[in-house]
């Protein structure tokens, strides 16, 4: 049996979740797929110790999102090429939600972005989130503050006020 | 959900599908193209370097060796019996190494304790994250002399005596699965009972439970535990804010705050006062935690007695908690320092700060101090 087999059964059992991260992270398809292949290479050269001892997917987990934040010189994806269509001539409010969203995460930060991917889609506690991102829980109280108020002014419709009582915490 | 939940949902359901097995393909490929090309590199190298070596040594007569790189020796795991109080534990997330560095040895997401003498184990036992990936709590007793963990076995929560290395399994039986997103944790001074909140910021009622007998008083959902002392919980709700100091048979009165606050200490020997940080609503006012002023409240009116700006941190600290009494005066405050977390003692008075232990490489999210609620 090849020694790497096993990486690559745990790629094809979790590339749809890392798929989803790298992407609601970087906010386009192509991009989504160079994080991640950046980040498996990172991990194949680890593969034996994870796979003896290890946690693999929460490894990759972190090294997406590190590796996200990192990635300075990319060119900002995200260039939408319109403004959200009024409310009134479309019928399906996810439909508006997740475009009003993806423009919304386009002008948060990347840390903020990342805070509110792992808080909020990953449900990651902010304890949590602090391991993935390596900084102190109150940065990720703060940082999820910040990102919030953001996507308050930016999406006032998305926000409600559990989300509102979470940011108190 | 929330529909700032359903439109990440729906926005992550967009993702492109994922064909990556010859990614992964990919990614061996040029693992192992890479590792001979080191591995050739290194031949090369050694050749060149014996031959310096043997120049040198036939140039300059024999020499003393360089001593080895210190290795780190592995950690033990936590042997039966006394090993003595508790300075902290902490979760060993073994972070990814940056750029080439070796892989840690360690293991992810298991529960580390260390003494008061300093020597670190491994504690396998204590589960570190649900089979959902949810992290599980453990707690250390105000005088770090007792350890609280969940024992995936057993389904319940164990007490550890450090001191005397007796260990007590609560008779109360909890299900993995009701292990939620920030489960929290706290254990009582003689190790009898336990707070226990399944799940943070949610109704889930939560626990408090007498580990020798088996006896359980339900916590009300919109509480989460910070402290026991005395025989009295202390839990919290956020939002309003409510202390409630609930005996650890039930009963209690909450007491009502004029403001929010977050990070509650447990209550000061005075019997009395409790220290917090306002976190103001809206976006213009920065919380109080940042612009590092904190309160001190009184339990039994629900008034603001004082506020005091905290004074001798590191510029670049982050407040991250406050947790117990130094002395009657001093309340300890959990800072980040970069990638190291700190405990400073704050006269609740002056405010002035002064450092009382260090824990460094940790964050305040792997790390469970002494009578702090484990799981934050």
């Amino acid at each position: 049996m090849d020694a790497h087999d096993g990486f690559r059964e745990f790629v094809i059992a979790r590339q749809q979740a890392l798929m989803r991260t790298a992407y609601l992270l970087v906010g386009d398809p192509h991009l989504a797929e160079d994080l991640l292949q950046s980040v498996l290479v990172k991990v194949v050269r680890h593969w034996h110790k994870l796979a003896r001892e290890g946690n693999p997917e929460a490894y990759t987990r972190k090294a997406l999102v590190n590796q996200y934040i990192s990635w300075r010189r990319r060119p900002d994806p995200e260039l939408p090429s319109a403004d959200p269509p009024e409310r009134a001539v479309t019928y399906d409010d996810d439909a508006l939600d997740r475009i009003v969203l993806r423009q919304a995460l386009g002008k948060l930060t990347r840390k903020q972005r990342a805070v509110i991917v792992l808080r909020f889609w990953e449900d990651l506690t902010e304890a949590q989130t602090a391991d993935v991102l390596g900084c102190a829980v109150g940065t990720v109280k703060s940082q999820t503050h910040h990102a919030l108020a953001r996507l308050r002014e930016l999406a006032p419709d998305l926000m409600d006020s559990r989300i509102a009582q979470e940011a108190a915490r | 959900m929330t529909r700032l939940r359903d439109a990440l949902n729906g926005l992550a359901e967009e993702a492109p599908p994922a064909n990556l097995a010859g990614l992964a393909d990919l990614a061996v490929v040029g693992y192992r193209r890479r590792r001979r090309s080191t591995a050739t590199l290194a031949a090369v190298a050694t050749i060149a370097v014996l031959a310096g070596v043997t120049a040198t040594v036939l140039m300059a007569g024999p020499r003393r060796t360089p001593a080895a790189a210190p290795q780190e020796a592995p950690v033990p795991v936590l042997p039966a019996g006394k090993v003595g109080t508790l300075s902290h534990a902490y979760l060993e997330t073994c972070l990814p190494p940056k750029g080439k560095d070796p892989l840690p040895d360690c293991v992810p997401d298991e529960w580390r304790v260390v003494t008061s003498a300093g020597k670190t184990y491994r504690v396998p036992q204590a589960l570190g994250t649900t089979a959902r990936n949810h992290r599980v709590p453990v707690a250390v007793s105000r005088d770090g002399r007792m350890f609280a963990y969940y024992d995936k076995d057993a389904e319940a929560h164990v007490v550890r005596d450090m001191v005397t290395g007796v260990e007590t399994v609560s008779a109360a039986k909890v299900k993995e699965e009701r292990l939620g997103v920030g489960s929290m944790l706290v254990v009582s001074d003689d190790g009898r009972h336990l707070a226990f909140d399944p799940r943070e910021g949610t109704k889930d009622p939560g626990l408090l439970i007498d580990v020798r007998t088996g006896g359980t008083v339900p916590v009300p959902g919109v509480y989460e535990p910070v402290a026991i002392k005395d025989g009295v919980a202390e839990l919290v709700r956020y939002r309003r804010t409510d202390l409630l100091f609930m005996p650890v048979t039930g009963g209690g009165r909450p007491v009502r705050f004029d403001g929010v606050f977050i990070m509650f200490s447990e209550l000061a020997p005075d019997g009395r006062t409790v220290v917090a940080f306002e976190f103001p609503p809206g976006k213009k006012t920065q919380p109080e935690y940042v612009t590092r002023r904190l309160t001190v409240l009184d339990t039994r009116t629900g008034r603001t007695l004082r506020k005091v700006s905290v004074k001798g941190l590191p510029k670049r600290a982050g407040i991250d908690d406050a947790t117990i009494w130094q002395s009657p005066s001093e309340v300890t405050l959990a800072v980040g320092v970069g990638p190291d977390t700190r405990a400073y003692a704050v006269d609740v008075r002056t405010g002035r700060a002064r450092p009382v232990a260090k824990y460094p490489g940790r964050s305040r999210g792997q790390l469970v101090l002494p009578g702090a609620a484990g799981g934050l």
